[in-house]
């Protein structure tokens, strides 16, 4: 059966095509596969709980931390003050529940920097000119030997202490090491036959790379920027301490730690806190990571397969109904009976 | 091999130039006059000439990248502005202290990660292997700063729990006391020393996982080697050039956790002395000591590539078979 392009019946379907599932389900399959197991489960309450503080200490914390008593300096954990105070009579858990808005800013810039960074590089590295890509892989070999610190050295002079000095650094840093661990799966599939056929088929370069070459790495760049995004807490936690990160007067949680240096000698249970909230939150950022690669990835996810395959089936399913009711009321319903089942 | 080493120079030397460029310009952006800021408040305006002339500052920019650079090659780092003693013999001394630092906590680093990798990935049963990724984990997400401080309150002398080691400074009479010198490090040492090694300890045990299921252990155990012998003996070895270059890149990570050692030690090491200059915006130091740095760690960074190529029998007959992967 011949359709022409005109008198073909109008299927009234949706713009899903079969077999897809769409973007929330999938998130849906995959937070629930994650839920499952326990690394992922205290990893998504982890950083829930993060996410959650940050907004409640945009507006409320037990004591807001511009509020400082110079008779209550140094103070012992109280009602008051659930972990004391610090030198100049700050409520030091206000301080720490602030400081985690800071981080989660400072975490997600410099993901998104080094995963921006590490796609442009890898996009090089894949170059077919290899000038082009030969260049630019020699050239990140060289500089992943720079650490975090000296380029944050280096932009903290002019700029002095601040987020940026941070964020450019730690997504400098992640960015080269992204590249160069992506790199070789990223070669694996732009050889493959279906990286061939687009390219004879006219795609371009770009859109190969967008549609064909990035899910390919997903796995992997969501280990890499998760682990990136626990690194960062801790570089900033170091910075800070070495006055090149947040300047003084913003709370964050290296600040919180650099204040708990001070602690040492007065009650040293105190200075317990910030180093465990810090710690928890980066375990849990490893294990966030390892569990997303393990739910996002169908390969390895049956329950993301077979979710994906019953959306097909019922997607396809739909498609023959709306089919043969379209057919049916043009009165073709043999014919489109037929075609459905070609199809 | 020849060929390689050129290239690697060739870029090793310019990665160097634009990392110096880079931090020329870096320092050249910072607003304020240096010399009116060394002159003091209240000089008189040709004393601060008199200064600019002999900091070469009136220079044009491309001048003062010259001279700065020529005079660094023949090993003059410039004096301090605020002590106007030579940097060249200042990062001397403090080496001394760094660099036996940076030893120390990298064999710590070893010695912790390479044996638990090992054993964590040889071990059985399902709960001893996510037992060892947890202590994998856990390890390396220990905020420096904060090891530092717990191992202060268990193991300081005077304050800790159990005091045994100075917690504070450097002998005044440096390695004339060896003990001492030693004693004071051991502390630094380890806080660095155990993260860098959680990160070792991950990299050892996924690299000697994919070799043990690759058919090389196999193999050996074919030939009547256990499975440990196998894996250490056969393994071990395979897994060793790629072992080398995380570990060289760990060790750049390493410098963070050492500069914050020596604040929290009190050791008047290179990192401090960084951060103090860093801090007081001395310019002449804080261009040297940064390129100085640099410098050394591009250096690793090509030792360790040189390195994974020398042990890596693969890239032996690379160059007859024109495989020159980079």
């Amino acid at each position: 059966m011949n359709w022409g392009h005109e008198d073909r019946p109008h299927l009234g379907l949706r713009a899903t095509f079969p077999g897809q599932l769409g973007f929330f389900g999938r998130m849906r399959v995959v937070l629930s596969s994650m839920w499952r197991k326990a690394s992922g489960r205290y990893s998504l309450i982890v950083l829930a709980i993060w996410i959650l503080v940050s907004l409640v200490s945009r507006f409320w914390t037990p004591v807001p931390i511009w509020v400082t008593d110079g008779y209550r300096i140094w103070q012992a954990p109280s009602r008051a003050h659930l972990l004391g105070t610090d030198g100049t009579g700050a409520d030091i858990l206000s301080w720490l529940m602030a400081g985690s808005a800071t981080n989660l800013v400072i975490s997600l810039l410099a993901v998104l920097l080094s995963g921006v960074l590490g796609l442009l590089l890898v996009m090089a590295m894949v170059s077919r000119r290899s000038g082009v890509s030969q260049t630019v892989v020699v050239l990140v070999d060289a500089l992943i030997s720079l650490p975090t610190v000296l380029l944050a050295l280096i932009l903290a002079v002019p700029l002095g202490p601040s987020i940026a000095v941070v964020v450019v650094a730690c997504g400098f840093g992640y960015g080269l090491n992204l590249a160069r661990i992506v790199r070789p799966q990223a070669l694996l599939a732009a050889e493959s036959d279906y990286v061939r056929s687009a390219r004879h088929s006219g795609v371009g370069s770009f859109r190969i790379f967008c549609t064909h070459l990035v899910p390919n790495v997903i796995p992997v760049l969501c280990v890499q920027l998760s682990m990136s995004a626990g690194t960062s807490v801790l570089a900033e936690a170091g910075l800070t301490y070495l006055g090149v990160g947040v300047p003084s007067g913003l709370p964050s949680w290296g600040h919180s730690l650099t204040t708990s240096v001070k602690f040492i000698n007065v009650f040293p249970l105190t200075v317990l806190w910030p180093g465990l909230v810090v710690t928890m939150v980066v375990v849990a950022l490893n294990l966030f990571g390892d569990a997303l690669r393990d739910a996002i990835d169908p390969v390895t996810n049956p329950r993301l397969r077979a979710a994906v395959a019953a959306a097909g089936r019922s997607t396809l399913q739909s498609v023959r109904q709306e089919t043969s009711a379209c057919l049916e009321a043009s009165g073709h319903a043999s014919e489109g009976d037929n075609h459905v089942a070609e199809y | 091999m020849a060929r390689f080493l050129m290239r690697r120079l060739v870029l090793f030397i310019l990665a160097l130039i634009g990392i110096s460029l880079l931090i020329f310009l870096a320092l050249r952006i910072l607003p304020g006059d240096v010399a009116a800021i060394m002159a003091g408040l209240d000089a008189p305006p040709e004393r601060v000439d008199r200064l600019r002339r002999q900091m070469g500052l009136d220079r044009s920019y491309p001048r003062q990248y010259l001279d700065w650079i020529g005079d660094f090659l023949q090993g003059d780092l410039g004096r301090s502005i605020l002590t106007n003693r030579s940097i060249a013999s200042q990062v001397g001394v403090r080496a001394q202290i760094t660099f036996p630092l940076i030893l120390l906590g990298l064999a710590v680093a070893l010695l912790l990660g390479i044996p638990l990798g090992c054993a964590a990935a040889l071990a059985r049963s399902p709960r001893m292997q996510s037992f060892s990724h947890m202590v994998a984990i856990v390890g390396g997400s220990v905020p420096a700063l904060w090891s530092g401080l717990l191992l202060i309150m268990l193991f300081a002398k005077g304050s800790g729990l159990i005091g045994l080691l100075p917690s504070q400074g450097f002998p005044a009479l440096g390695w004339a006391q060896p003990g001492q010198a030693l004693a004071a490090l051991i502390l630094p040492a380890l806080s660095t020393g155990i993260i860098v090694g959680a990160g070792i300890m991950r990299y050892t045990r996924s690299l000697l996982g994919d070799m043990l299921s690759s058919g090389y252990v196999d193999m050996g155990m074919a030939c009547g080697m256990t499975r440990t012998q196998a894996a250490l003996r056969i393994g071990l070895r395979l897994a060793s050039p790629q072992l080398v270059s995380v570990i060289g890149l760990t060790m750049a990570e390493m410098i963070t956790g050492v500069m914050v050692s020596e604040n929290l030690f009190a050791l008047p090491g290179l990192g401090s002395m960084l951060i103090t200059d860093v801090g007081n915006r001395d310019l002449p130091a804080v261009q040297s000591e940064l390129l100085l740095l640099a410098a050394f760690f591009l250096f690793l960074g090509l030792l360790v590539d040189v390195i994974h190529r020398l042990i890596d029998p693969r890239f032996r007959g690379a160059a007859r078979q024109e495989v020159v992967a980079l």
